[in-house]
């Protein structure tokens, strides 16, 4: 039997062996590459290379925010006005909330979805209302989330909205690997959408369960988005993100009060700069009786409760 | 007399003495307060009334020891021809429809309608009163947990009731409510002017714009303040909703 791989060159089998293999491999190749081709999410080459937030100079910045309202416009067909508001001097904003009067209506938490654009599908609520039995606990496993009852205020109970409580001490922003979430100078916690890489680690180390994540793509009615947009607030997010509470930027950062405090049918919500003594969580402060969540944890929260029955 | 017989009298009428004392404790109504039955009105008559006014019967009220001295059946009837008590099977006293809300709330005809001011109450052909269309909100009254301030004039002024007087009988308009308000309230209208009550709109930021803050009367109804329930919005998302077909291990 003659030698298959002699030097005179290649046999009709040996070809057809090559041939054979080549083809299959190709084959496989191809299949295994294709759902590369039903991809059309890829970032554009601009937001590939696009800085950290506090490393734009303004006008890259000025061209990162018009991209923005591009892409924004392309996807929902509407033209948006995105800022991005710097802090204002001499403003700490602190955030105060009556435990007393809550009635757990729930309008803060869907003013907010509205105002800052999140997912409709699945929801994104930054806002938790806590059902908590009224016998002097503060044991938030005996809280309720999916309370349903027919009207509100339930007797024997009061209400206790969650959110991001803008810690001075932030365990979040210490353990971001990537710098993608920090604290501004108005103590507002803010996250560079698109520096996050998703990790999630800040949703583990938040203790107020504050922070969200988006699983799938956002996805919001054409007719429901916010067009007053922030960098820093409520643009629109991209799967593989987190967000949370900023304290409503795109409005704060221009004297404005946040949505949730305007929604509130009882009054319960009141946000200010604490750095006035004549504000009104200044008043409460004074005046109140004041707590914060979780204090032994040292985070030193900007988010109050109070009572005043 | 012997010492004997001296001692037996005195045993004797010391035993009557304790026995009078037993006697006047036991059947003594502060230490032992009598049974009493509630007025019997037809359920059918309350339903149609709002449970927004806290009522009370006759009976729990005459019970509870609170003032009734305002409380003038004859201000509206004659005494000379008193109504017919109409009385059940049982021998409770049958309440008419007309009087379930004025008897309960111990709101009286005789406040707004004294002899001297000659309102006539009228009546149907069937012999209830009728109770004019401004009056039908008047069952609402529900101000405060006792029925001390259900009274028109308390606030509302007798000549003129498209007006209000305060405490020291200052005269306001229905847009000074405010005052009249914070005349009672005034811990909570020192809060209210500090920001820290009630609802606020627009700007934390005085420099920027205004901060709209609400009058008292924008949000509590002055006859009946305290809010009622509202139904709450859609909670969060359940990732595993509880009617979700259960996933079954193969």
């Amino acid at each position: 039997m003659a030698d298959l791989n002699t030097e005179e060159g290649m046999t009709r089998r040996s070809f057809l062996r090559a041939t054979t293999a080549a083809t299959a491999g190709a084959a496989a190749l191809t299949s295994a590459l294709a759902p590369l081709q039903k991809l059309d999410d890829f970032p554009s080459v601009d937001e590939f290379i696009q800085k950290h937030y506090t490393e734009l100079s303004p006008e890259q910045l000025s061209a990162v925010l018009k991209r923005i309202e591009n892409e924004v416009q392309k996807q929902y067909g509407i033209r948006p006005h995105v800022r991005a508001l710097k802090p204002m001097n001499g403003v700490e904003y602190v955030y105060a909330l009556n435990l007393s009067r809550c009635c757990g209506c729930r309008k803060c938490v869907h003013a907010c979805v509205a105002e800052n654009n999140q997912s409709r599908s699945p929801e994104i609520q930054y806002i938790r209302v806590l059902k908590m039995p009224n016998d002097g606990t503060f044991d938030l496993e005996r809280g309720d989330h999916n309370y349903n009852p027919e009207s509100v205020p339930v007797p024997g109970h009061f209400f206790m909205p969650i959110q991001c409580h803008h810690c001075k001490n932030p365990p979040c922003v210490k353990v971001c690997p990537v710098k993608a979430t920090w604290q501004e100078p108005d103590g507002i916690t803010v996250i560079d959408y698109n520096w996050c890489i998703g990790c999630r680690y800040c949703e583990a180390a938040c203790p107020y369960f504050a922070r969200r994540f988006n699983f799938t793509e956002p996805s919001i009615p054409k007719d429901k988005i916010n067009p007053n947009m922030s960098y820093l607030g409520n643009r629109p997010r991209h799967k593989g993100v987190m967000e949370k509470c900023h304290f409503c930027v795109q409005r704060t950062r221009e004297g404005r009060y946040p949505a949730c405090l305007e929604a509130c049918p009882t009054g319960s919500r009141k946000f200010g700069n604490v750095l006035d003594p004549e504000s009104e969580v200044s008043y409460i402060l004074k005046n109140k009786r004041v707590m914060v969540l979780k204090e032994e944890l040292g985070t030193l929260p900007r988010f109050f409760y109070y009572f005043d029955i | 007399m012997s010492e004997n017989s001296k001692s037996t009298w005195i045993f004797g009428i010391l035993t009557c003495v304790f026995t009078c004392l037993t006697i006047y404790f036991v059947r003594s109504p502060k230490l032992f307060p009598h049974e009493y039955k509630e007025p019997i009105v037809p359920p059918s008559h309350l339903a149609g009334i709002p449970s927004g006014t806290i009522r009370i019967s006759a009976a729990q009220l005459v019970k509870s020891g609170a003032d009734v001295s305002g409380l003038d059946c004859y201000s509206c009837h004659d005494p000379k021809h008193p109504p017919v008590i109409k009385l059940d099977k049982e021998g409770q006293v049958i309440l008419p429809k007309e009087h379930i809300d004025l008897i309960y709330s111990m709101r009286n005809c005789d406040e707004c309608h004294s002899a001297d001011k000659g309102y006539k109450i009228q009546y149907n052909p069937d012999g209830s009163t009728i109770i004019p269309k401004a009056h039908q909100d008047l069952t609402k009254m529900a101000h405060g947990k006792t029925f001390k301030n259900n009274n028109c004039y308390n606030c509302h002024n007798e000549n003129q009731l498209n007006t209000l007087h305060s405490s020291v009988g200052t005269k306001l308009t229905f847009d000074q409510a405010t005052q009249l308000c914070a005349g009672c309230h005034g811990t909570i209208y020192e809060d209210w002017l500090a920001g820290a009550h009630g609802r606020t709109e627009g700007y934390w930021d005085h420099s920027k714009g205004p901060a709209r803050k609400q009058e008292c009367a924008s949000c509590h109804d002055p006859h009946a303040p305290a809010f009622t329930g509202i139904i709450p919005m859609p909670g969060p998302h359940l990732l595993h909703p509880e009617d979700a077909p259960k996933a079954v291990h193969p």
